[in-house]
């Protein structure tokens, strides 16, 4: 009896030191990590060093201090703005993709998701040789009679940041809004025809609404990226173009205080996981399941 | 979606067009900069150049961020790779708290990489570990662990059980049919996470500017340059990292679509 009673213990003890290790490297290396920072938060900064006594005067200081606020908001509907004007571009190209036939469909997806391989610094480097007074842009701008002589209105302020981050976060979109239009059934598409509605009519009302999972997830993809990127903005946002993303940044560098940023970065996150939870929210597929 | 009108679709190609321009030009400057000199915005067609390639061959300070970073991106590899694979098994065993661990694993990934970076600065630093390439190392692990688990683990879910009951019932035992069968058939997709895994390390900016010691990898070493502006040698590395990175990508996608199970084939 002993021996029958023995062995669901040796293996009750291995199971337990199997689930500490799998728990070993994710707790260490991500929750402890996590946990710190948060801790931080509540710290404090004296002549450059750090106060551990919990307080919450950083977080009475993101809300009163007249600077922090309005560039959080700012920084909201900058990336917000991003996220719109990725999905408008977005959409058409994934919907003209769905309208191609097997090979050339995915061909083309390929072809339009390959930046994302580029060397991400390079790629802002580019973007800025083409935005800037020599560039590009102001040439062609210039070339087609838009613009009487080149401007500098698209370099080094929050424009450029704008364009920056829409032309780099662009990919992200088109790949949930293309996923999400490439599983609706070809059977409504058809049953609606049939139903003598026109093209104009089957888009408002099967397509689109159907498709709106996976633009939820698009807007919430781009703008959690756009929110989250520090280097485009202190590479192309020059002295006007400040964001949040730069404000907790300089925290870690010329400002020094890490206790105010690890705070910084509490309201980012409060703001990334709302954004999350929306685009999973509605970027569940309803009535596509045929 | 048939009988689009004719208007729509022009209008919905030319968006597409416009998309694609977009999308390459940032890609265009540096590769026609490679092979010709561009002075005031306007390029020299007239005489193309390999200059740019032989000056790179020169240029120590960047060959030695290269090598940094592919060193970096295979210690990054295999870590990911063991650990997201070991993982994998671990959530498909159903033992328990399986669901809170895929999150922690997801954590890293969801964050902007500015929290992850500096949550992992100031656990060094509370730890007491010196900033190095080691520090690199653990934040692109961390960072890539939930793209290789995730893979891993769609293929271990999507095997057929069979498998494994066949291997019991031939009188295997466990560690045999893991290394016999299970093992085998999770090689693909682990290779085609290794590369994923790979191609994000190769990339990595902001956690590594945030954790890295006095060796930076290349991004980080193209950021600083980048106050400065670039050397036209830049131009012919970007172009050669786009050659590879495509080529990574095509290998990628062969490793990641399933391929036949042996046994249905005979």
């Amino acid at each position: 009896m002993s021996g029958t009673g023995t062995i669901p213990l040796a293996e009750r003890r291995w199971s337990l030191l199997v689930t500490v290790l799998a728990f070993a490297l994710p707790v260490v290396f991500v929750l402890v990590p996590l946990a710190i920072f948060l801790g931080y938060s509540f710290f404090s900064v004296d002549q450059g060093t750090i106060v551990h006594t919990l307080s919450l005067g950083n977080y009475v200081r993101f809300f009163t201090d007249p600077i922090f606020l309005p560039v959080f908001w700012n920084t909201i509907v900058l990336c917000l703005s991003v996220a719109a004007i990725c999905i408008l571009l977005a959409y058409p190209a994934a919907y003209f993709l769905t309208t191609l036939k097997g090979r050339w469909r995915y061909a083309l997806l390929m072809l339009l998701l390959v930046p994302l391989l580029m060397s991400y610094v390079i790629k802002i480097y580019a973007i800025r040789s083409i935005l800037g007074l020599n560039g590009f842009l102001n040439k062609a701008l210039v070339g087609l009679g838009i613009l009487q002589e080149p401007s500098t209105l698209f370099v080094f302020n929050m424009n450029a940041i704008l364009l920056t981050l829409t032309l780099l976060l662009i990919p992200f979109a088109i790949l949930p809004i293309f996923l999400s239009l490439e599983r609706i059934p070809q059977v409504l598409l058809r049953a609606s025809d049939d139903l003598g509605a026109s093209g104009l009519q089957t888009f408002l009302r099967i397509t689109l609404p159907l498709s709106l999972p996976g633009v939820a997830s698009a807007a919430s993809f781009v703008f959690v990226l756009a929110i989250g990127d520090f280097l485009t903005p202190q590479m192309v946002g020059g002295i006007s173009g400040f964001t949040f993303g730069r404000i907790l940044y300089s925290q870690f560098g010329t400002a020094y205080n890490w206790p105010f940023g690890a705070a910084l970065s509490v309201a980012l996150a409060v703001v990334v996981i709302a954004a999350i939870l929306v685009g999973e929210r509605f970027g569940r597929n309803r009535g596509t399941a045929i | 979606m048939t009988a689009l009108p004719r208007l729509s679709t022009v209008f919905l190609a030319a968006i597409t067009t416009l998309v694609a321009v977009l999308l390459y030009s940032p890609l265009a400057v540096p590769i026609v900069s490679s092979f010709f000199t561009i002075a005031h915005g306007n390029v020299d067609w007239s005489s193309p150049t390999l200059a740019t390639y032989v000056a790179l061959a020169e240029n120590h300070d960047i060959l030695a961020a290269l090598r940094t970073t592919l060193i970096v991106g295979v210690c990054t590899v295999i870590l990911s790779v063991v650990s997201g694979t070991l993982l994998a098994l671990y959530y498909h065993s159903r033992r328990s708290g399986r669901t809170l661990l895929q999150f922690i694993i997801f954590l890293p990934f969801l964050m902007p990489p500015i929290i992850s970076g500096l949550a992992l600065l100031i656990f060094f630093r509370e730890i007491g570990l010196e900033r190095s390439l080691l520090t690199v190392v653990i934040g692109h692990t961390v960072f890539v662990l939930a793209i290789v688990y995730r893979t891993v683990l769609m293929r271990l879910q999507s095997m057929s059980r069979t498998l494994v009951e066949a291997s019991y019932d031939l009188g295997a035992t466990g560690w045999q049919t893991f290394w016999r069968i299970v093992l085998p058939n999770l090689s693909s997709a682990m290779v085609g996470g290794a590369i994923l895994a790979f191609a994000l390390s190769f990339d990595e900016t902001m956690i590594t500017i945030l954790v890295t010691g006095t060796q930076s990898t290349l991004p980080v070493r193209l950021w600083a340059m980048m106050r400065l502006g670039f050397s036209p040698d830049i131009n012919a590395l970007v172009a050669l990292i786009l050659m590879f990175t495509v080529l990574l990508c095509v290998l990628a996608a062969r490793f990641l679509i399933p391929r036949q199970v042996a046994t249905e084939r005979t």
